[in-house]
């Protein structure tokens, strides 16, 4: 279950990384910076566009939620927050705020 | 009109390499650049930095900064900063000369260092008077530019183009550059008749006789030093590709990494476009007369999606080796690629035939083939 703290903490894309859309299937992201590049599926790439604005996670599950069929309850926040924590610590999406409660 | 085409591509080039000047403070004896290019001019700042703002909308990854020789750009540092701020990474390939602790200093500021792939440097000899050869009066403050680039921790790339005089000298240049100056790895090619290596070739590019015996020494260094000599052309890459052959045809069993039996060679035009210093766009540096547009006046993407030659030479895969004109009856017609198109137009007019200078069957001709090593 997601807690209070968590929504107080938006998420941004770099405006560094570089999105090639190559495929239908997906894309892949580039970090100039660091030379890494990410492959994201449909899922990933949706996630990717909704973090051109700031989002919390509970935005973004509300969102994928809307626009995906048979998303999973149980698993959507755990999956979403681990893709947002990867993306997170590989700098290809930076927190834009932190608030204290 | 748009051709017709069987392949995915993706919708526009990963990577860009841009001559940003046809001058250069040397005159090498086997520069691809050279003869139709002294007359274009060079583009200013402003256009090169309207043109980096379009690859960025290109989604572009990286660009290479070639010439004629990069450094003798005094805006050089203005068009990297350009490069950085549209999103890109970028490498630098020089003759090393003009690199000095001042130079340097500059990489330092802001993301310069940070995006920097690499600055590869041509070493020809591991002494003046053969280094000199085929690049004149350039030994010492070449040696100089790599070596303040090695202390300073810059990542480098090290090329050596074989030829006839340095043949004799490889043990020693990777002596030098692995062991004296302690790079990690270097880079070989060979002498190509094009651009004043054709006006030279008579005196620069290797026999079969001499590329058999470049394939030796190297196959020794590779002993020697294992995993630090690389290549994509020249000896070492064709001692690769004719051992995959003699074994596909002795068992049956063809490499994955690449298509035998089919013009499969080479990969470029899927995935980088080359830029002239005046703006004229090519398929690849090796293609200079195949002018496609100009950046000035030319849509990239457009040229990439729809050319008609950048298509043609594409679908060069398409092509049966038992096809092309003069392989018709090769007993290696299953087994080759053709090898670089470039060269194959450049010596044929056509880059639909098989690039001659790595013919394998006049290879082996003439030498016994890599059986003899």
């Amino acid at each position: 279950m997601r807690t209070k703290n968590e929504n107080l903490v938006e998420y941004i894309k770099n405006p560094d990384v570089v999105l090639r859309e190559e495929d239908i299937d997906g894309a892949l992201l580039f970090n100039p910076d660091t030379n890494q590049i990410k492959v994201l599926n449909t899922t990933g790439l949706f996630i990717w566009k909704l973090c051109e604005k700031k989002h919390n996670i509970g935005n973004i599950i509300k969102a994928l939620k809307n626009s995906f069929d048979q998303v999973p309850d149980d698993k959507a926040s755990e999956q979403v927050k681990s893709f947002i924590n990867e993306m997170k610590e590989s700098g290809f999406i930076g927190i834009i705020k932190d608030q204290k409660e | 009109m748009k051709a017709k085409n069987s392949f995915h591509i993706i919708p526009t080039p990963k990577s860009v390499s841009i001559s940003i000047t046809g001058k250069c403070n040397l005159k090498c004896k086997y520069c691809f650049y050279a003869n139709e290019m002294e007359g274009l001019k060079d583009l200013s700042t402003e256009q090169w930095l309207s043109f980096f703002k379009k690859l960025k909308d290109l989604n572009v990854m990286d660009v290479s900064l070639t010439g004629g020789e990069a450094f003798i750009r005094p805006d050089l540092f203005e068009l990297i900063d350009g490069i950085i701020s549209n999103n890109m990474r970028y490498n630098i390939l020089s003759n090393g000369t003009l690199i000095n602790e001042n130079i340097l200093k500059k990489f330092e500021n802001g993301k310069r260092r940070l995006r920097l792939d690499y600055i590869q440097i041509s070493i020809d000899g591991s002494c003046a008077e053969i280094h000199n050869k085929s690049r004149p009066n350039s030994f010492d403050r070449a040696i100089k530019g790599l070596k303040l680039l090695k202390e300073n921790n810059f990542p480098l790339a090290v090329r050596t183009t074989i030829n006839k005089h340095n043949l004799d000298d490889l043990e020693n240049i990777a002596k030098l550059l692995l062991e004296d100056i302690g790079v990690s790895s270097f880079g070989n090619n060979e002498s190509m008749p094009i651009g004043s290596g054709c006006r030279n070739e008579a005196s620069m590019s290797l026999t079969n006789k001499e590329k058999l015996e470049a394939m030796r020494i190297i196959e020794k260094l590779l002993k020697r030093y294992p995993g630090r000599l690389n290549a994509q052309a020249g000896p070492q890459a064709k001692l690769k590709m004719y051992a995959e052959m003699e074994h596909a045809k002795k068992t049956g069993e063809k490499p994955k990494t690449w298509q035998m039996g089919y013009l499969t060679a080479c990969g470029c035009v899927f995935s980088k476009i080359d830029i002239l210093h005046d703006g004229t766009i090519v398929p690849c540096c090796m293609l200079p007369g195949l002018k496609l547009g100009n950046i000035l006046t030319d849509s990239i993407k457009d040229i990439w999606q729809n050319n008609k030659i950048m298509w043609d030479i594409r679908n060069r895969r398409k092509i049966p080796m038992k096809e092309v004109p003069g392989c018709e009856n090769c007993e290696w017609n299953e087994y080759c690629n053709g090898s670089c198109p470039g060269m194959a137009h450049q010596l044929t007019g056509d880059f639909n035939r098989a690039n001659p200078e790595d013919c394998y069957r006049e290879f082996k001709k003439e030498t016994g083939g890599i059986d003899a090593l």
